[in-house]
């Protein structure tokens, strides 16, 4: 195996680091920050990057640094939330199956900022990021068992936050 | 089986983490069980509600700022590394050849393959035909390429096609096809061989999952940063197409 360089091994899960970090610390600013920070981490701690997994690497050090972060200045008041869309890419609906779907976006978005940090973090590594239970509960620390009971949690609260109003889960696209 | 152990395991069932027996027992129970079937259909939709959810991209700036520290950094260590050099050679007075160091030197197919998919998604450069139509993919290849790479869309399993360009790998023209799982792109490298076995092996490297089989006189090599399951899944689909 040939020497990687740094930019050829952890700049393709910089998105990745980024999408984890702002649904940990919920706001486009300390996201920035919490990369920012990780990477210089990760510059120095390169040396130590098994072959296999520099994804899984790089989230365990976004984790800590974000970890150390909140228990630096915890009661802190949290920053405001950005409520701005991505506007996903879907030339093919109309205009108005494209605003349904953005508000039904913009919803699960709030409701998943809801959830106690824990609970989203699983959700976030499981579902956008496709993780399995056994490289979750590597990174959270956690045995599998409580991967499963946390997952499941999650989605029962999930699914409580979504419920009340007139928005019936078997509509959704 | 009886509800409340379904219950019990959902989740690890929803993901495909159980165990094959215990998967099993549960898809028995379900075909006899409206409610449980309710429940996962129930799991499965919120699960799409939340992968609906835009991904939060690295902002540019932040791009530039880390790729920029990470080439001071090296540039910095390479300076040391070569002053240190030039110590050693002035010291004994000459006669080392110095070693180069940090040339990407991509040995295997493996490596290969996987510079070929961090190269696909760094540089914008995905696709030379995009499309979903495997009767449009397929046909570009022809005069591209000295043989036909087959081509099929696994959209009716959750693995649209989305297109394909050609790349090199070992030195020769491959085809690349590519697929999209949620978020995840699959590139599958094709081209003919006349070595290897059927059986599907698995490797993990820089953070990426790789498959490797040979069919039908084709080497495949599968990559992606999907999870083992669905990648395995998706393996199967198109070993089975």
């Amino acid at each position: 195996m040939p020497p990687r360089r740094f930019e050829e091994m952890v700049l393709p899960h910089l998105s990745a680091a980024f999408n984890y970090a702002r649904w940990l610390t919920r706001n486009d600013a300390d996201a920035e920050d919490v990369v920012q920070d990780a990477c210089v981490r990760a510059v120095r701690f390169f040396p130590s990057l098994r072959d296999d997994d520099a994804r899984g690497w790089l989230f365990a050090i976004v984790r800590n640094t974000w970890y150390s972060r909140v228990s630096r200045r915890a009661g802190a008041e949290a920053l405001p939330l950005d409520t701005s869309i991505n506007d996903p890419a879907d030339g093919a609906l109309d205009p108005e199956a494209r605003l349904l779907q953005q508000l039904t976006i913009a919803r699960v978005r709030e409701a998943l900022e809801e959830l106690p940090a824990d609970f989203r973090e699983v959700l976030v590594l499981r579902e956008i990021e496709g993780m399995s239970y056994k490289d979750i509960a590597a990174l959270v620390r956690v045995p599998i068992g409580t991967v499963m009971s946390r997952l499941a949690r999650a989605r029962d609260r999930l699914t409580a936050i979504l419920k009340p109003p007139s928005l019936p889960m078997e509509r959704m696209p | 089986m009886i509800c409340y152990e379904v219950e019990r395991d959902l989740d690890g069932y929803v993901d495909g983490e159980l165990a094959p027996a215990a998967a099993a027992s549960i898809r028995e129970h379900l075909r006899l069980c409206a409610s449980c079937r309710q429940r996962v259909a129930d799991r499965e939709a919120l699960g799409r509600l939340v992968r609906s959810v835009p991904y939060y991209d690295a902002p540019e700036q932040l791009r530039a700022r880390v790729s920029g520290q990470a080439r001071r950094t090296t540039s910095a260590r390479r300076l040391m590394a070569w002053a240190a050099a030039a110590a050693i050679v002035v010291s004994i007075g000459g006669g080392i050849s110095l070693v180069r160091s940090g040339t990407a030197r991509a040995d295997t197919p493996v490596d290969e393959v996987v510079n070929g998919h961090v190269r696909s998604l760094m540089a914008d450069h995905l696709f030379d035909v995009r499309s979903t139509d495997q009767h449009t993919v397929k046909p570009w290849f022809l005069g591209q390429l000295d043989f036909s790479p087959p081509v099929v869309d696994l959209a009716s399993v959750g693995f649209p096609l989305v297109g394909g360009r050609l790349d090199y790998v070992a030195g020769r023209p491959v085809a690349a096809l590519v697929y999209q799982r949620q978020k995840h792109t699959i590139n599958v490298f094709v081209w003919p061989t006349s070595d290897g076995t059927p059986a599907v092996q698995e490797r993990a490297i820089r953070g990426f999952h790789v498959r490797h089989w040979i069919r039908n006189g084709m080497a495949y090599w599968a990559v992606s940063d999907l999870n083992d399951v669905e990648l395995t899944e998706f393996v199967r689909a198109l070993q089975t197409a």
